[in-house]
């Protein structure tokens, strides 16, 4: 009789194959890379039911701190628990270090772009970089934003970019998200959870902390102030308890030290913004806001928001207050601007982008929509005003019927549109019922600009739960990953 | 300094918090005490529960009283019913969550750990197998979470209000308890019910031995100094709470002199002077002063702001409403960006 103890069951990753993606953890020819050497090792010591109890103990602790997100659409059981691959992603020190810079090098030219559209100029404009009728005509261009007051011209103080490795392994933003992007909690959480349920696996890894976003989103935040008064009072100003990421605002209120308020908390009195306590009112004078510009001011823009602080844009104009991120950060987030992105970089900063972007297709030029149309099954269309993934069209998954839908839709409202070649998104061994199977990820970095800039360490890993499937937004079913950025090699 | 929005989330969560110990103490209390009842006299105890707990009303919505798993569903899991057990876990999670940020971790998880033990929740009102295990286990982690607000958390303004809502629904309820057994049904006044549903029977045998007589118990839970929860002792601390909050707050500090007002009638024999003549009027009028003290401190906490001003001044009527006004108000707002 064969004693269980004693006889290994099959390798988790006896049979992985990366299926020719471009895997992070296994190059071509099958050999571990180098920065993942000890962790492969350690995942093979594992088998099954080993692998099923941490995943337990990783979901019962997020369970019990309350650590979910909402999914709109289902009809019930509206909060989900977080999902967590185990199998953590990790950086290199080096690779790490030229991420970051281009990271800073996009962040910085897009505040210049903000700050030129703004409150200088709109000399990019001018000179031809932009064309005039796309930012007139983009969503997310605020023309009560003209003029208002930005210290030290950072209208993106928190940017989330996010990014991914193409088929050779070469990272490519893929997005830019400086209106209020979601995530970090996340990140800092999934350290907890893994350093409490896999503490094991930490051994032997120099991986950078994360517990001090708190620490570093405040002090950007007080160099926002206005006038740069000493200690000034901060708020972050969330739609409420049902919002999907309520959970994050409470946690960035709770780690910087600093209330989290509603709009109904807020009142302008003076063209000054105030929080209502027991005690009166009391001056606020930066607020991290977690609404959209949409909802901020139901005097200035939708009537209907009962989110907002009547009479906010009075203050912001009278200079008495700051918001976080500035109004009008939606005009980059436009993907009709993505495309100029580069060229942005070039022309206020005179160097070249350290990140490319993703080849993209401008649908209002015509002979860049006749070609990408063309072809458009080996191509992927995106709407230009969403995000998190919806009314996304992937070329080689959709059926005849959806592509000439996509086609005509795109003929008759071109602006609407762009058009991307398709990246076939890195991989990572990730859990799959009783072994690791590749799944694809992306990575959305997040850089903090108030007096410098700063590029947290990491960021959040989203991973696609499917098999083959490039999908890895939360709310349509993705899960994350820890994501470690090692310390360099002590030479 | 607290926000107003703050102040009153953790007012309430001091409430419901005492609100599902004392729902569970009586509940179980009944529960026992109806295997040995018959007929009538079981549901005279059933009404008698729902009358010390003020819930008349809300037994009108449901219809009379027939069975005990009726009185088990109506107390326990009926979550129209804001004096269930199950409501009032319900109103701590919420009212904690939505105070998250200035609260200890260990606080927020016992409570979300407690709403996370009903597995019925938002399903069905069908009580869960083995009552007296959920009424031991409510009640454990209403103790626990008073221990971390005990132990671990700190002695700011958070903390008072959690303090003085906890007072007021208790002496709320001792109070309406004693009312209720005045005019029990029965005819007689049941001075073992009184300190078992206030858990001080122990504690009364140890003083005054252990043939407790009506009009003395009604004595000691009305003014037993060193017992927690006589109304004495939830106004002392009451008013101590609203002491440290009114300094800055003048609305609260109204509250406050209400509180030590009631305090010094019951000290001075005031009361138990006036219940000898009419006890169920006299606890009748001070339920009446109670409530008026609670609605006082709600009162203070948003202090007279000339909200009307600055509204007026911004919106023009009909644009914004209340919270909660429109369809699902949280729902819109942040994108997914």
């Amino acid at each position: 009789m064969v004693d269980p103890l004693l006889e290994p069951g099959a390798g988790l990753l006896d049979e992985y194959d990366a299926g020719g993606w471009y895997d992070e953890a296994f190059d071509a020819d099958g050999s571990v890379r180098d920065a993942y050497s000890r962790i492969v090792e350690r995942f093979r010591e594992l088998d099954v039911d080993e692998i099923k109890r941490l995943e337990k103990l990783v979901a019962d602790e997020f369970r019990r701190q309350g650590i979910t997100f909402t999914v709109y659409s289902e009809e019930e059981g509206t909060e989900r628990i977080w999902p967590m691959d185990l199998f953590p992603r990790l950086i290199a020190a080096a690779e790490w270090d030229e991420l970051a810079r281009g990271l800073t090098q996009r962040v910085a030219a897009l505040n210049c772009f903000l700050a030129d559209l703004y409150n200088g100029g709109a000399a990019a404009v001018a000179d031809g970089v932009v064309p005039r009728w796309l930012v007139m005509s983009s969503q997310g261009f605020e023309r009560n934003a003209m003029g208002i007051a930005v210290p030290h011209s950072a209208h993106c103080n928190v940017a989330g970019i996010d990014v991914v490795r193409d088929a050779d392994g070469r990272y490519r933003v893929l997005e830019d998200n400086l209106r209020s992007p979601s995530g970090i909690s996340y990140v800092v959480e999934n350290r907890a959870a893994m350093a409490k349920a896999c503490s094991w696996l930490f051994y032997d890894h120099a991986v950078q902390p994360t517990e001090q976003y708190g620490q570093m989103l405040r002090s950007t935040l007080e160099s926002m102030a206005p006038g740069g008064g000493d200690d000034p009072h901060i708020v972050v100003l969330t739609p409420g308890i049902f919002n999907s990421a309520y959970f994050e605002h409470a946690f960035l209120a709770r780690s910087m030290g600093v209330e989290l308020v509603e709009g109904r908390d807020l009142v302008v009195d003076g063209h000054s913004v105030y929080t209502r306590t027991i005690e009166g009112l009391v001056r606020v004078d930066v607020i991290y806001r977690r609404i959209d510009d949409d909802f901020l001011d139901p005097v200035a823009f939708r009537p209907d928001s009962n989110l907002g602080v009547p009479g906010l844009l009075s203050a912001l104009r009278a200079g008495t207050v700051t918001v976080c991120n500035a109004l009008g950060n939606g005009v980059v987030d436009d993907k009709g601007v993505y495309p100029y992105v580069p060229e942005l970089i070039r022309y206020y900063l005179g160097a070249e982008p350290i990140i490319d972007n993703v080849t993209t297709y401008m649908m209002w030029d015509p002979d860049q929509r006749r070609e990408a149309l063309g072809r458009l099954d080996e191509l992927v269309a995106k709407p230009v005003g969403e995000s998190g993934g919806y009314g996304v069209l992937i070329g080689p998954h959709a059926t005849e019927q959806e592509l000439d839908q996509a086609r005509a839709t795109i003929e008759a409202e071109p602006r609407d549109w762009i058009v991307q070649e398709l990246v076939q998104l890195s991989t990572l061994p990730s859990v799959a019922d009783d072994r690791l199977e590749p799944r694809h990820l992306d990575l959305r970095p997040f850089v903090l600009t108030g007096e410098r800039t700063q590029v947290f360490p990491g960021g959040l890993t989203r991973v696609a739960m499917r098999r083959g499937s490039l999908i890895v937004n939360s709310s349509q079913g993705g899960g994350s990953k820890d994501t470690w950025v090692l310390a360099p090699e002590a030479p | 300094m607290i926000l107003a929005r703050h102040a009153e989330a953790l007012l309430w969560t001091g409430r419901y918090l005492e609100r599902a110990e004392s729902t569970s103490r009586c509940l179980n209390y009944a529960a026992n005490s109806i295997t040995h009842l018959r007929g009538d006299e079981a549901r005279a105890e059933g009404e008698l529960m729902v009358r010390t707990l003020g819930l008349q009303e809300e037994l009108e919505a449901v219809g009379p009283l027939e069975s005990q798993p009726q009185l088990v569903a109506f107390l326990l899991s009926d979550t129209d019913n804001p004096g269930s057990v199950v409501s009032a876990v319900i109103a701590v999670r919420e009212n904690l969550r939505s105070v998250r940020d200035r609260i200890p971790i260990e606080l927020w998880e016992e409570a979300n750990g407690l709403y996370l033990r009903f597995p019925f929740l938002g399903h069905t009102n069908a009580a869960p197998a083995g009552l007296h295990e959920v009424l031991l286990m409510v009640r454990r982690a209403c103790l626990a979470i008073s221990g971390i607000l005990n132990e671990g958390m700190r002695r700011d303004e958070g903390h008072a209000f959690v303090v003085v809502g906890r007072m007021l629904e208790r002496s709320i309820f001792t109070v309406g308890l004693l009312e209720a057994s005045h005019s029990d049904a029965r005819g007689t006044m049941d001075a073992t019910r009184m300190l078992r549903l206030t858990s001080s029977l122990q504690a009364y045998h140890r003083q005054h031995g252990n043939a407790p007589d009506p009009d003395g118990v009604v004595r000691y839970l009305l003014h037993a100094p060193d017992l927690p929860r006589s109304v004495l002792s939830c106004l002392s601390r009451a008013e101590e709470g609203l002491t440290g909050l009114g300094a800055n707050a003048a609305a609260l500090d109204r509250a406050r002199r209400k509180a030590a007002l009631l305090r010094a009638r019951l000290e001075l024999g005031e009361v138990e002077e006036a219940m000898a003549s009419a006890p169920v009027a006299t606890l009748q009028d001070f339920a009446v002063q109670l409530a008026g003290l609670a609605s006082d401190v709600h009162a203070g906490i948003v202090p007279p702001l000339a909200m009307a001003t600055v509204q007026a001044q911004y919106v023009r009527p009909g644009d914004a409403g209340q919270p909660g006004d429109a369809g699902e108000p949280g729902h819109a707002g942040e994108g997914a960006s």
